[in-house]
């Protein structure tokens, strides 16, 4: 067994300048590991390059030095399943419901077998039981997001990376979504990598949280949340843990801007 | 029938209602009614009247295969140069003002030229089409590559999805509005372009018909000839190229076709 999902070591990423003169440094050195079987969230503001730390360790954007390895459960380097749910649904709109979900079990390799099977168990964890032939325009922006889960959900990935997936909901819609994802979870655990601007989003959910900082994005804090779930939304002891960081957010957002 | 299939044919009743009331006022020799055209044209099917002892049916299936041959030429090609040209920066720097200067060459031009080039052979028609149509084409496909969702290319590649079926499942459905907006307009002008080329001096076909019976100052004819040229346009257009695009914009929620 690994005992890491996620090991980056000294990740540096620098991006071409607006001006297109030389280039500015988005993350510097950044060292980060996470446990395997757990939710840790990242928090920082936005633009300080939380996505952009995802998409690289999703493989779909280069770096420019340090090492980002994924492990999968049994410990291979190679071969992890990456899960990804993008701030919007990213759906092809143009494939149903169940296609949208089938890609990406043939992206992935999966055999052929088991797609019905793992459409219809995915598509009713995440309430969506029926749904299969529908196109996803049909779907309510938070139902195409719950399809978005699904998929990610499906190929049973080692480690699932949420980028602010509730970030383009509507408050009540997300906090009904965090809700649900905690009962999701109670059935499929992968690793999971959480980014989001909110605090309160982040205690709620997670189980670590990093709080980071802007240009260069840096982790200054490391924080466990130790209250057992089913947590209520409510639950004063996490207003008090998000209270104490955005007290620390502050002060260190204060340094970096003066 | 609905609303507004009842409301299409109404359009096209009352037009042939117009037509009729025409024909009553002015002599035959100038505007022939609808029924006179339709026995012509019944008549030109049934019987092998005419310059080349043809039948209508011969005329047509001429006609409809220079249109399927060359268009779909000139479909390949501008989809091949527009797809090359909008994905790629250097092809485009080398080859988009190209494009921009084949469209403005006027499509009568084109005509002239390349009977000159070709004389009067399937190739002058040919090239005709190819030289006015693929710019067009392409420059719908340029556009459709640059409009290319970048964020869903990378859903695709995050999920690891490979070549094959990021094409078929991500790039082609995005490109499908660009292709037939370009299917449409392609089809519309190379209809008129075989049309002309025709009557200018190719062999057989509905244009040539047309021309031959032009130079008789037979009206009916003429217009037997244009009727059942629109008539088969008309029915590949809304008939067979609509409800393919029905079919294939079914996933959008309120499409207009």
């Amino acid at each position: 067994m690994a005992t890491h999902a996620v090991v980056i070591d000294g990740l540096c990423k620098k991006f071409p300048s607006p001006n297109g003169r030389g280039e500015f440094t988005v993350i510097d050195s950044l060292s980060l590991q996470i446990a395997c079987g757990s939710f840790a969230s990242i928090v920082g503001p936005s633009g300080c390059g939380k996505s952009t730390l995802l998409n690289i360790i999703a493989g779909i954007e280069p770096r420019d030095a340090g090492e980002v390895r994924v492990q999968s459960q049994d410990g291979a380097d190679s071969g992890a399943r990456i899960g990804y749910v993008f701030q919007s649904p990213r759906l092809l709109n143009w494939l149903t419901v169940e296609d949208n979900i089938k890609f990406a079990l043939e992206a992935q390799n999966i055999g052929r077998s088991s797609w019905n099977e793992r459409v219809t168990k995915y598509l009713h964890m995440v309430g969506l039981a029926g749904q299969e032939r529908n196109f996803p325009l049909k779907l309510s922006g938070g139902m195409q997001q719950r399809v978005a889960i699904a998929r990610a959900l499906a190929i049973e990935p080692d480690i699932l990376l949420m980028d602010e997936p509730f970030s383009h909901l509507d408050e009540i819609t997300a906090r009904k979504m965090r809700v649900d994802l905690m009962q999701i979870l109670e059935h499929a655990r992968p690793t999971i990598l959480f980014v989001t601007h909110s605090l309160r989003e982040a205690v709620f959910l997670s189980e670590e949280v990093y709080m980071m900082s802007v240009k260069p994005a840096r982790i200054f804090k490391h924080l466990r949340v130790d209250i057992p779930r089913p947590r209520e939304p409510e639950d004063p002891r996490l207003f008090d843990l998000e209270k104490g960081l955005v007290k620390e957010f502050f002060a260190v957002l204060e340094q970096d801007f003066r | 029938m609905n609303r507004q299939t009842g409301l299409r044919w109404l359009s096209v009743l009352s037009f042939v209602a117009v037509w009729w009331l025409g024909s009553l006022v002015s002599s035959p020799e100038i505007l022939p009614g609808p029924l006179v055209i339709g026995r012509t044209i019944l008549t030109n099917f049934t019987t092998t009247t005419g310059p080349e002892e043809k039948s209508a049916a011969f005329h047509v299936a001429i006609t409809l295969a220079r249109i399927l041959f060359s268009f779909s030429v000139a479909m390949i090609l501008g989809i091949a140069v527009g797809l090359a040209i909008g994905l790629r920066r250097k092809v485009e720097l080398a080859f988009g003002y190209l494009i921009s200067l084949a469209l403005t060459i006027p499509t009568l031009l084109a005509v002239f030229l390349c009977v000159i080039w070709f004389g009067f052979s399937e190739a002058g028609g040919l090239f005709a089409v190819i030289l006015t149509v693929t710019p067009f084409v392409a420059v719908n496909m340029i556009a459709g590559a640059k409009a290319l969702d970048k964020e869903l290319i990378d859903m695709a590649h995050a999920f690891n999805a490979r070549r094959g079926l990021l094409v078929r499942k991500v790039l082609v459905w995005q490109l499908m509005p660009y292709i037939f907006s370009a299917f449409r307009y392609a089809f519309g002008m190379t209809w008129k372009i075989v049309a002309l080329a025709e009557s200018f001096g190719l062999k057989y076909g509905i244009g040539y018909m047309f021309t031959f019976w032009f130079e008789q100052f037979n009206m009916a004819q003429v217009m037997a000839w244009v009727m059942l040229f629109v008539a088969i346009m008309l029915v590949i257009e809304h008939g067979v190229i609509a409800r393919f695009e029905a079919k294939i914009f079914a996933w959008r929620p309120a499409h207009a076709v």
